[in-house]
């Protein structure tokens, strides 16, 4: 059993106190829930005991969230501190993770993903090794960015190892053999198969690299394409129990994505066949896209707007969808065309729960993603360039 | 500018306009998605009926009884399933805008084209693959079809295929896939096209 945490909830509203307590209560956490109701309280809690996390409103009466976070770090550097606000602004979560705030979530949220959260934030100290199953080499450093991680990730394989720096979700430095910077970053990203361990480190050896994870992930995914890569398979043991990362296991039932990562040793062939069969089945491919949290609706539509394949994880008209985001893939169409733009690439709508995609698939038809709020939408577009071919050949567009 | 003296009559005007303007905003794809579901949901909304046999469904054709006849008059049984429709029911909408402005609206040739393209409501409702000969085409023709699905011959169900079309100018538009399909030989439908500006085959599942 893992030594027992202490999260401190800081409010001063007594609803959300108590919604936050119950919420965390969860045997997942395994976890002491102490509360205040104001700055100044939760200094004296911390200073009685420590605390591994804080969870407080920013915007408090008396001595606000921010100021408590910036006491926090100064006094007890070891205490994550998780940030949440009613008023989400751009300023805001700059100012948070400026000021060296390990997460920022925005209210009202949900219980899943805010227990999600907070589990990261209090294991975030502890390395781990282990195998994920199903999941490629490409979701951990996602995951990595995602999570505004500073840490190194190990990746030990037959063909050779490395390690990848992470500074505040950002890739800084990799090194694998005599190479480092991208280069190494890309050498791993192409290894077959071994070990991970993810490490806390205060900072990188160096910078050699100042690209964005989403361009590394996306150069990574086409030299793969190019060169060709057997998958391979994490399987993180410690994180069975409670399901605490539900998209990383989920990932398992499609395990013959090219590109996962294989540890446990899995047959390149029976690896080969069962990505050519899901070649040719497009519900397959599509549901290769509801695999990624928060992502709960993938249809194939053709540009008249009527529907040529679609899976969903929700009861959703798929009809419907598509025959109204015909009318929106068309318009953002039009626009570049009056515009001068050229082709569109990719359009996105973003509403309060969540974002809606448009990728053009082939010349016949385009793709609708309907996912979450804060879903990984990096993911998503690394999914739809890694599966365009595919899906046009599956559909026969 | 509407020529002096010409009565624009606006209904028929707006909706033609209309179609263009969809093709600007959203593109050909986009707007003849638009128009046939527009025909789906107008068909939607047309009542089921049996016939005891082809007999007495082609007396409704003949009588403007049968659904089918709701939506475009009556048709020609011209043998064997194939049928002839004289008049085309966009033809006044067709006419008075041409008589007003001279030309047809942009776009509708692109359109047409797109129409006639393969894919899902195509191949579902059998319509276009070349029997397409304008927009107008992209309402009708689904609209036909799915109140064919609406309607069964002695409990069986009926399936209605375009065979071809005729634009007011006189050039006939022919589906070969869906004319090999219906098992008519093409010179059927050529043949029913020069007296008829619409040509389509019902079949008995």
């Amino acid at each position: 059993m893992a030594e027992e945490k202490r999260i401190l909830v800081v409010d001063d509203e007594e609803d959300m106190i108590w919604t936050l307590k119950n919420c965390l209560n969860h045997q997942s956490l395994h976890a002491e829930i102490v509360t205040a109701a104001s700055g100044e309280e939760a200094m004296e809690v911390m200073e009685a005991e420590p605390v591994d996390l804080v969870l407080t409103d920013i915007r408090m009466s008396g001595m606000s969230g921010l100021d408590l976070m910036l006491e926090v770090r100064n006094r007890w550097p070891g205490t994550a501190v998780i940030v949440m606000t009613a008023f989400p602004s751009p300023e805001y979560k700059q100012e948070v993770l400026g000021r060296g705030g390990l997460h920022y979530i925005e209210k009202p949220f949900d219980i899943v993903e805010l227990r999600q959260v907070v589990f990261d934030a209090v294991n975030d100290d502890r390395s781990f090794t282990g195998t994920v199953v199903g999941v490629s080499l490409g979701d951990i450093v996602q995951v990595n960015c995602l999570s505004q991680s500073t840490s190194a990730l190990e990746v030990k394989a037959k063909q050779g190892d490395g390690v990848i720096f992470f500074v505040k979700g950002r890739i800084v430095h990799a090194e694998s053999g005599s190479l480092s910077g991208e280069e190494a970053f890309y050498r791993i990203m192409g290894l077959d198969g071994g070990n991970i361990a993810s490490k806390k480190v205060a900072r990188a050896p160096e910078t050699s690299i100042d690209k964005p994870c989403e361009a590394l992930l996306i150069e990574a995914a086409r030299r793969i394409d190019e060169g060709g890569r057997d998958g391979a398979v994490f399987d993180l043991d410690a994180l069975d129990a409670e399901d605490p990362f539900p998209a990383l296991i989920h990932e398992k039932d499609h395990s013959s994505n090219n590109g996962d990562f294989r540890a446990d040793g899995g047959d390149p062939q029976q690896s080969q066949a069962q990505e050519d069969d899901m070649d040719g089945n497009l519900n397959d491919l599509l549901g290769e896209f509801t695999t990624i949290a928060g992502v709960n609706t993938a249809c194939l539509v053709g540009r008249d707007g009527f529907l040529l394949d679609s899976t969903a994880t929700m009861d959703v008209d798929t009809e419907m969808i598509g025959a109204i985001a015909s009318s929106g893939f068309g318009a953002s169409e039009s626009m570049g065309n009056q515009l001068g733009k050229g082709k569109m690439a990719m359009t996105m709508i973003e509403y309060d729960q969540g974002p809606v995609i448009f990728s053009p698939v082939g010349d016949e038809a385009f793709l609708v993603i309907v996912a979450d709020k804060d879903s990984n939408l990096g993911m998503i577009r690394l999914k739809i360039k890694k599966h365009a071919q595919a899906i046009i050949a599956a559909a026969a567009i | 500018m509407p020529d002096e003296g010409k009565i624009l009559d606006i209904a028929r005007v707006s909706f033609l306009n209309m179609i263009k303007e969809m093709i600007t905003l959203g593109g050909v794809a986009a707007a003849k998605g638009g128009l046939i579901r527009n025909a789906l949901a107008c068909a939607d909304r047309i009542r089921e009926v049996d016939y005891p046999d082809f007999d007495a469904f082609v007396a409704a054709i003949g009588n403007a009884t049968n659904p089918i006849t709701v939506i475009e008059g009556k048709a020609e049984h011209t043998g064997d399933g194939v049928f002839g429709l004289p008049d085309c029911p966009f033809a006044p909408a067709i006419a008075n805008y041409t008589e007003v402005f001279g030309v047809l609206p942009e776009g509708y040739a692109e359109f047409t084209a797109e129409f006639n393209k393969p894919g899902p409501a195509t191949a579902r409702y059998r319509i276009g693959e070349g029997a397409g000969v304008s927009p107008f085409c992209a309402v009708h023709q689904p609209l036909r079809s799915a109140i064919g699905d609406k309607i069964t011959i002695g409990g069986k169900k009926v399936r209605v295929t375009q065979l071809g079309c005729k634009s007011g100018a006189g050039k006939k538009g022919f589906a070969d896939r869906l004319i090999k399909e219906a098992g008519v030989a093409k010179e059927v439908v050529d043949a029913v096209l020069d007296n008829h500006m619409c040509c389509y085959h019902v079949a008995v599942e």
